[in-house]
């Protein structure tokens, strides 16, 4: 456990002036609650004057350590002030205190005199005091810790000497891969060394695996213990007996956990993926497996989308300056421009398939990638058996069901092949699976995406319909349906609708359709950046990159939100870009080029108005988002 | 120098309360005292020193009193740590 870990940037805060040491513990609780380390703050606050009341924590040197074991503490956690100024904390010296760390640890395991000592360790230092007084901002004082740290602490300190091999080795792992995975880590090996068992676990935690298992530790091991509620890397544990578990069960019961995995009724796992369903056998719900699975593929196609988005915004950016026509050619009309527009749109080709291909991996491993990949291409040219090179795309959607569906559809596989002779063993992983699988997920996709051009032919029908009547109404909808499905039937409908309608010099509908696709991307950056709760942390740090995007008309960088909780983003996109369409058109906004977002403004008729619509749409989906979506729990 | 080996007994070892009143009780004696724990030496009077050394339940500890009231020295300390240091 690193303190650097326990501490961030939230639970920092610098140069204050504390007028008493009431005051100094309020702010230390405040910013522990911040954190989210507290689940009742009453009690924790109590116990913490009840430490002070058996005499001060302030150890001198300037330094006080108020702490509290208890269970109202939530997870284990630091908070830190600085008080240049310094506090009267009732010091042993007497002296005024100015570096004030509040720890909260929780009731189980010995985290609390590790991180006290660890803490004093580093503080004895006097330059890495006056270092931590001197920092300006919180990141500062967390890289003056985390030099430190690393100098006295290096990496994986305490592994057990190794005797003979590990007896058992295991891995943890959890969705952050902050905390919890290196309890359990730590609670493993202690256990193994209390039972005299030598016990070695790697960590797949943020920064990478750590203390990685070897191929002969792993062929030496008696058992092996996976603690995680993520998919690790599985195939090197073929032959080997196993135990798959949740990561709070690794922290809790390490040793049940030994003796279990010891015992002859651990199961040994056999990697074809078949089985990587039943070694689950502590239940994990169905719905969290697949939150995993769809977590898998989102934050694999991330990459894709902010790459290709930024690339695409870079072509309309220099279209811009070289004062390129603001026609349906802006964003290719230059040379420079058209590389960028190209390799920025090759890398959102990928986007789709790879979304699937992850979740097909996830579900049922190396074979799964296969289907899942082939059957987010099949939907993304909306193939059918009667145009197989494409007709209508399914989009995102299309994927997310053609990665589940493929990823069932190959584990279903793998399950009726356990009839097959043993003789056909070996060709099972490298030819029928893939063969078979193919032509399963061909089928289903062809058989799928005809769905998708109706959906398109009759929204196209009921636009044309809709032209006479109310045109506030018309464009509500039009954005809306941007919104939808991001490149699917919908979306597709909108835009083929606003292209044609600029054909026919009606230009007021393709601003509508282009506003609705604006906002989705720009209510999911507003809402990571003032409703920071309700995403996670690789969700947050990519959501700079939406502003970007939303303003460029690249809906897609909304696609990785929606496809991590499609029933509360996509409405809230929905209703954020319908407004804005609909306000669009009540103002009588019109555009003549067919994209281009925030680079084309000066051709957009109307356009203050136009900015308006855009605002109010995207601040409604952000407070949707805020309203729908759940606190995410690190 | 007297030195005698003692074993930490209070399952919270020596957290920060009981480093407070360890560190205090020695401070009163004029001679050098250290603990040796793991073959390193930390200094008795040190509340800093001790807390850093991490001293868990079940860890042996060797008291090394050198100087003046030496002997009264190491009696309190190894009395402090094996009654429990007060806990």
């Amino acid at each position: 456990m690193r303190i650097t870990d326990l501490l961030s940037e939230k639970s920092i805060s610098l140069n204050r002036t504390l007028s008493s040491k009431a005051e100094a513990i309020d702010a230390l609780i405040a910013l522990h609650e911040e954190a989210g380390n507290l689940n009742d703050r009453e009690t924790y606050k109590a116990q913490i004057l009840a430490r002070e009341a058996q005499g001060s924590t302030a150890v001198g040197d300037g330094i006080a350590i108020p702490h509290a074991k208890t269970s109202a503490v939530a997870k284990p956690g630091l908070a830190a002030i600085t008080a240049p100024a310094g506090v009267d904390y009732e010091s042993l010296d007497g002296k005024p205190s100015d570096l004030l760390f509040m720890i909260a640890a929780p009731e189980d395991g010995n985290l609390h005199l590790e991180v006290l000592s660890r803490l004093m360790t580093l503080l004895m230092d006097e330059t890495f005091r006056s270092d931590l007084l001197h920092a300006s901002t919180a990141a500062e004082f967390l890289a003056v810790i985390d030099r430190k740290e690393a100098e006295k602490y290096p990496e994986t300190p305490e592994t057990v000497v190794k005797q003979d091999g590990y007896r058992i080795l295991a891995v943890t792992a959890c969705p952050t891969g902050i905390a919890h995975t290196y309890m359990a880590a730590e609670a493993l090996e202690k256990a193994g060394k209390e039972m005299g068992i030598p016990l070695k676990a790697e960590t797949n935690g943020s920064g990478g695996a750590k203390n990685v298992l070897t191929k002969q530790e792993i062929a030496d091991a008696d058992g092996i213990i996976i603690a995680a509620d993520k998919s690790v890397e599985m195939s090197r544990f073929d032959g080997k007996k196993l135990i798959s578990v949740k990561v709070s069960d690794g922290i809790k019961k390490p040793k049940e956990l030994i003796e279990r995995v010891l015992s002859d009724q651990a199961p040994v796992y056999h990697h074809s993926g078949a089985k990587a369903a039943d070694s689950g056998e502590e239940g994990e719900s169905f719905g969290r497996k697949i939150y995993k699975h769809l977590m898998n593929g989102v934050s694999n196609m991330l990459p894709f989308v902010v790459a290709g988005g930024i690339f695409i915004a870079i072509a309309f950016l220099i279209d811009t300056i070289m004062g390129a026509p603001q026609d349906s050619n802006f964003g290719t009309a230059t040379p420079v421009a058209a590389f960028f527009k190209t390799i920025g749109n090759a890398a959102f080709n990928f986007m789709v398939p790879v979304l699937a291909g992850f979740i097909g991996l996830s579900i049922a491993d190396r074979p799964g990638f296969l289907i899942g990949l082939v059957g987010g291409y099949l939907a993304t040219t909306g193939a059918t058996f009667m145009a197989v090179g494409g007709d209508v795309p399914s989009g995102f959607l299309g994927a997310l069901f053609a990665g589940f569906v493929g990823g069932y559809l190959m584990l279903g596989l793998e399950k009726l092949c356990d009839k097959l002779p043993k003789a056909l063993e070996g060709i099972k992983p490298v030819l029928i699976y893939p063969l078979v699988g193919l032509g399963m997920i061909a089928v289903v996709m062809c058989a799928v995406n005809p769905f998708m051009g109706m959906i398109n032919t009759g929204l196209t029908n009921l636009l044309n319909s809709m032209g006479q009547s109310s045109k506030v109404l018309l464009g509500i909808v039009l954005g809306a349906m941007m919104a939808i499905d991001m490149g699917g039937p919908f979306n597709k409908a909108a835009y083929v609708f606003g292209t044609a309608a600029i054909a026919s010099g009606n230009y007021d509908i393709m601003a509508a359709v282009m506003i609705g696709g604006m906002v989705p991307p720009l209510g999911i950056a507003l809402a990571t950046t003032f409703f920071k709760s309700r995403f996670n942390a690789q969700e947050r740090k990519s959501g700079p990159v939406n502003y970007i995007m939303g303003l460029s008309f690249i809906t897609e960088g909304a696609i990785p939100y929606a496809a991590s909780d499609p029933l509360r983003v996509i409405p809230s996109c929905m209703v954020g870009a319908g407004v804005a369409g609909g306000l669009s058109m009540l103002f009588n906004c019109t555009l003549m080029a067919p994209h281009g977002g925030i680079f084309v403004f000066a051709v957009v008729g109307n356009w203050p108005y136009y900015l308006l619509s855009l605002v109010a749409g995207s601040i409604v989906t952000m407070v949707m988002l805020a309203l729908l979506k759940k606190k995410v729990k690190e | 120098m007297v030195s005698k080996k003692v074993t930490v007994v209070n399952a919270m070892g020596f957290h920060m309360r009981p480093a407070t009143s360890f560190a205090g009780a020695m401070g009163k004696y004029p001679c050098d005292i250290k603990l040796r724990v793991g073959g390193k030496d930390v200094n008795a009077k040190s509340l800093m020193n001790i807390i850093a050394a991490c001293i868990k339940c079940g860890t042996e500890v060797e008291v090394i009193c050198d100087g003046e009231r030496e002997a009264e020295a190491l009696a309190e300390a190894t009395g402090m740590i094996e009654s429990g240091l007060g806990e």
